[in-house]
């Protein structure tokens, strides 16, 4: 393959420049990140339609699995985008509950509305030291493939998938344009956001 | 001069505090947005069309209609599309990609008798669809302002006028009349618009459940659709906002 040759001559120029550690490194999120996402996406899907162990327990293992897998904590910074800054701490950490239960919810029910169909980890590419891209695809029995990419990030030595993104459209982009127009409809104040999220997702 | 310089600030404030009074119109920066209140506007009816006419209709068509006749259906309407998809990779300069969809449109007319089987697609030859609002794109247009058109949904005027374009590139926009079978375009074009809404139920049921402000739901998705679709798959990093983080976990300088 022509990539793989053009590959191995950046590798020998990198080497005389004694780059070749940093290349290697580079190589290893994309794999390692690629892997990462196969195992994730088979242990959350068998995890959600385990029909074997009750409803609670499928839950919970579906939640320990996502929490571990994606940087919640980071996606609700990101999605609050500018009113991360502003908001006080009892509101952050509020915010990062809810946002944490309405991420297990949505997931769950998207997991367990694919879970039928075939999901394919077809790619992987490095965007740096320590973040991957992931491509991957769910064919469906009807109509045509969706193209899901995953964007990985190792953040403090351990692999977190922190945007999903189908079809070009990132799903944690989306959420802050979303959060954010909610947030300014309310007049800026993140009292009336934060009572809409508890009413949807609070215990 | 000071009194310049107070009459300036005055007039800021001015703005700002009618901004702020505007509140619920005031536009998030970033969005892209500047007719906002007309857009919801439009948006709201469009929804209203779509939550009584539309999605049941669509919803209906999914449930009782078996799979492999919607299937030769969206395959023939796919098919039909060819001549638009066809022109727009030639004004693209794309001759790969020009000719893929032709080879397709053979394959498919005649292996998959009249376009009712997607031949091409299970040999290796995938579809991919083109447009005049991409064609412009490439050509340097930029996008404009995000508008919502009446019925037909999320648009700005660049894609608009793709629309246009494309609805005077079909043939069949003019074979049909000419022929006196009218009525067949508006069968083919009631026919595309419920089956697509079929295919999509799911996904915007799903958006709208989860959306706290749907309607800005729609218009990040629409325009990020867009970008991707432009750019071929290969779609831009986001831009963040003005110093802010394109992705979770991005390190800016804070």
């Amino acid at each position: 393959m022509t990539s793989r040759r053009h590959a191995l001559g950046l590798a020998f120029a990198a080497s005389v420049a004694g780059l070749l550690p940093k290349l290697a490194f580079a190589a290893d999120i994309s794999g390692e990140s690629k892997a990462f996402v196969e195992n994730m996406g088979r242990e959350c899907i068998a995890a959600i339609t385990n029909q074997a162990i009750p409803e609670a327990d499928r839950r919970a293992k579906f939640r320990e699995l996502l929490l571990a897998g994606f940087d919640v904590p980071a996606i609700g910074r990101f999605v609050l985008g500018r009113y991360w800054r502003v908001a006080t701490d009892a509101q952050k950490q509020e915010f990062l509950k809810l946002f944490e239960a309405m991420i297990l919810k949505t997931y769950a029910d998207r997991f367990r509305d694919y879970a039928g169909e075939q999901f394919n980890v077809i790619g992987s590419r490095s965007e740096g030291d320590d973040h991957a891209m992931v491509q991957s695809r769910i064919i469906r029995p009807a109509g045509e493939p969706i193209n899901i990419e995953w964007r990985v990030l190792k953040p403090k030595g351990q692999l977190k998938i922190v945007d999903v993104i189908v079809e070009g459209v990132s799903m944690s982009s989306t959420q802050q344009e979303d959060y954010a127009s909610g947030i300014q409809r309310g007049g800026g104040d993140l009292e009336p956001f934060l009572a809409e999220l508890r009413q949807r997702y609070g215990s | 001069m000071p009194l310049s310089r107070s009459l300036k600030s005055l007039s800021r404030s001015l703005a700002m505090g009618s901004a702020i009074l505007l509140g619920a119109c005031a536009t998030e920066p970033g969005s892209n947005d500047p007719v906002e209140g007309l857009n919801r506007g439009v948006f709201a009816v469009n929804r209203a069309v779509d939550t009584v006419v539309l999605r049941p209709v669509a919803w209906t068509y999914r449930e009782a209609v078996p799979d492999p006749f919607k299937d030769r259906l969206r395959d023939f309407l796919n098919n039909l599309k060819t001549p638009v998809v066809l022109a727009n990779d030639l004004m693209q300069g794309n001759m790969d990609r020009a000719g893929v969809t032709f080879e397709r449109f053979w394959i498919n007319s005649i292996l998959g008798i009249g376009g009712l089987v997607d031949i091409a697609s299970s040999i290796g030859i995938p579809r991919h669809s083109e447009d005049f609002g991409q064609t412009l794109a490439t050509w340097g247009v930029g996008e404009g302002p995000y508008i919502v058109l009446p019925l037909l949904g999320p648009s700005n005027p660049r894609d608009t006028v793709g629309l246009v374009v494309d609805f005077a590139l079909d043939p069949l926009t003019w074979i049909l009349p000419a022929s006196g079978n009218q009525e067949w375009g508006y069968a083919r074009l009631g026919t595309d618009i419920v089956d697509a809404r079929s295919r999509v139920i799911k996904v915007t049921d799903d958006l709208e459940k989860n959306s706290v402000d749907y309607y800005a739901t729609m218009r990040s998705l629409y325009r990020q659709r867009r970008a991707a679709e432009i750019s071929n798959g290969k779609a831009p990093m986001p831009t963040g906002m003005e110093g802010q983080p394109s992705y979770p976990g991005q390190k800016t300088d804070e």
